[in-house]
């Protein structure tokens, strides 16, 4: 980075400073969490709070694990995540490889990716529970409905995050396989998709994780069939402190773990299109 | 890669993303326009109920307020965090670089979750407070302007990292020349800040702050989970409050088209202000 090198001293205490504050600000929150997905509710309710656990109890853990309601909500957010992932992927990946060899494409695709995330959720959800009720997927216990929806709402995010690898293929390879009479759709998977693979890769797991994370659709179509965040939702606002945060935590391994293992990328500035 | 039969092909995998962008996300929004504006035949009484409603103006007063404070904090902070961790290597930083951007990695509802528990009454915040004598204080009381300022602080929290991440983009681009030659003419630090990084990195700003005005607009779960829909009202959660509590589909989708009416002026505003800044034609 660019900052000059005779940087004083202060600056020097004041970037620890901020640092250390960071870490705190990062780490006691979800310790707090873990210390009471780990102790009996009564010590969450004490007042003054507990800082350290007085008792370590597994009971939460078994309890959540134990509910028909958990374990059918866990297999919901995994099926409905992987599914748009999948279409996200492959539709975004589409997407981004035409922009990628048209600059009119490109133009049209950028605009319209942008405005595309502009609409309020509340703006589409509302009128799409009256479509998915006519086509009966709305509430459904396979989340096709939340599936497909997840899907679109990551697509420009999949192509985003792919069509600087597609950008980057010199078309001399592609000219080549053309020479030899391969079509325009083989050219696409023997010789483009496997250069980005990588990048696809990002792809199917940013848009699992933007599924696996996303509220508010989920909330208002699958009132019943409920998914992870409508499910820890109604623990946290109406349950007891102990499952809920059991719960969080539930949620919390598999969005820290992706991330963390993006950092790289998203350091880099690759995925800089990332919004939700 | 040339012929007419590669062209066909580009355009469909232009075409069906596209397509079903449109079907899954446009197609409802135009058909929720359509109903807001239907009461047994073409009306403008929802609407006119929508206004007559003194709970729209509070959500409408807050979706300003909310969005507006919201921005405030996340760039003070996401500025601060891209020049300190966008800076040299310290022991701490590959530490604080994961925390950094850990706010943004756990699941919304999740923070939110443990925003609640920091925020309650007798929440670690008050028990905090308790121990040096203070508080405690009334975080999400409805109504109460601390829980304006809850709301503000989470809403922050979740974002800084998206803001920190873009801005240290910017900062990236900015020519290491420069500040050599601000060195050799024996320029201080804060002035190597005001007259080279902060002027350079307008372009990243303005568009970080476009594209997180847009999104902070759209607030939702935040009030939802912290405050109730009546504690901090916001025009989404006022929607959601007439589509299940109230059972008015119809006043529902009008206060949702207001929103998006909001949203959609607000985008062509930064995007007038984005351009005039020609950020638009340097941009990859």
């Amino acid at each position: 980075m660019n900052t000059p090198d005779a940087s004083p001293r202060w600056a020097a205490a004041a970037r620890v400073v901020i640092e250390a504050a960071v870490v705190l600000a990062a780490a006691v929150p979800i310790y707090l969490l873990i210390k009471q997905a780990l102790t009996p509710d009564l010590e969450s309710f004490a007042w003054p709070p507990h800082w350290l656990p007085r008792n370590i109890t597994a009971a939460h853990i078994k309890a959540i694990f134990a509910l028909a309601e958990l374990r059918s909500a866990l297999l919901l957010s995994l099926a409905v995540a992987a599914a748009a992932a999948m279409v996200a992927s492959a539709l975004g990946t589409m997407l981004a490889y035409a922009m990628a060899r048209r600059e009119g494409l490109r133009r049209v695709g950028m605009a319209g990716l942008t405005a595309a995330r502009l609409l309020p959720m509340i703006a589409v959800a509302l009128p799409l529970t009256i479509v998915l009720i006519h086509l009966g997927l709305y509430d459904s216990p396979s989340g096709l409905g939340l599936a497909l929806i997840h899907a679109a709402l990551a697509i420009p995010t999949t192509a985003l995050t792919t069509y600087g690898a597609f950008a980057a293929i010199p078309l001399e390879q592609e000219e080549a396989a053309f020479l030899d009479g391969a079509s325009a759709l083989r050219i696409f998977l023997a010789v483009d998709v496997p250069q980005a693979k990588l990048a696809i890769a990002a792809s199917l797991v940013l848009s699992f994780i933007m599924s696996w994370d996303e509220f508010g659709f989920a909330l208002l179509i699958q009132v019943t069939h409920r998914t992870m965040p409508p499910l820890l939702y109604y623990y946290t606002v109406f349950g007891d402190v102990g499952p809920a945060s059991a719960l969080a935590l539930v949620m919390l391994g598999p969005a820290v773990a992706v991330i963390v293992a993006l950092r790289p990328m998203l350091k880099s500035g690759a995925l800089k299109g990332i919004q939700r | 890669m040339g012929g007419r039969r590669a062209n066909i092909t580009l355009w469909i995998f232009a075409g069906v993303p596209t397509l079903f962008v449109l079907a899954v996300l446009l197609a409802p929004a135009v058909q929720g326009l359509v109903l807001s504006f239907a009461r047994g035949g073409p009306s403008t009484a929802n609407y006119a109920a929508v206004l007559g409603d003194k709970l729209f103006w509070r959500a409408l007063a807050g979706n300003l307020i909310v969005p507006a404070g919201s921005l405030v904090v996340e760039f003070a902070a996401g500025l601060t965090l891209a020049m300190v961790l966008g800076g040299r290597r310290g022991h701490l930083s590959a530490l604080a670089d994961i925390a950094a951007i850990l706010p943004f990695a756990i699941p919304e509802i999740v923070l939110l979750a443990i925003a609640r528990y920091l925020f309650m009454p007798r929440g670690y915040l008050n028990g905090a407070l308790a121990l040096i004598g203070a508080g405690p204080m009334p975080w999400l009381i409805p109504g109460s302007p601390w829980a304006y300022a809850t709301v503000i602080v989470v809403d922050a929290w979740h974002v800084t990292p998206v803001v920190m991440l873009i801005l240290v983009a910017g900062l990236h681009t900015i020519p290491p020349e420069l500040y050599e030659a601000a060195r050799l003419d024996g320029a201080g630090a804060f002035a190597v800040f005001r007259h080279i990084t902060l002027p350079m990195l307008t372009p990243a700003m303005l568009a970080a702050l476009v594209l997180r005005g847009i999104d902070a607009l759209r607030i939702f779960s935040t009030t939802l989970v912290l405050t109730g829909v009546e504690g901090v009202p916001v025009i989404s959660t006022y929607a959601y409050h007439l589509w299940t509590d109230s059972q008015q589909p119809r006043l529902a989708m009008a206060a949702s088209v207001i929103l998006a009416a909001i949203i959609a002026a607000t985008s062509l505003a930064g995007l007038a202000m984005l351009r005039r800044n020609a950020w638009l034609n340097t941009a990859p």
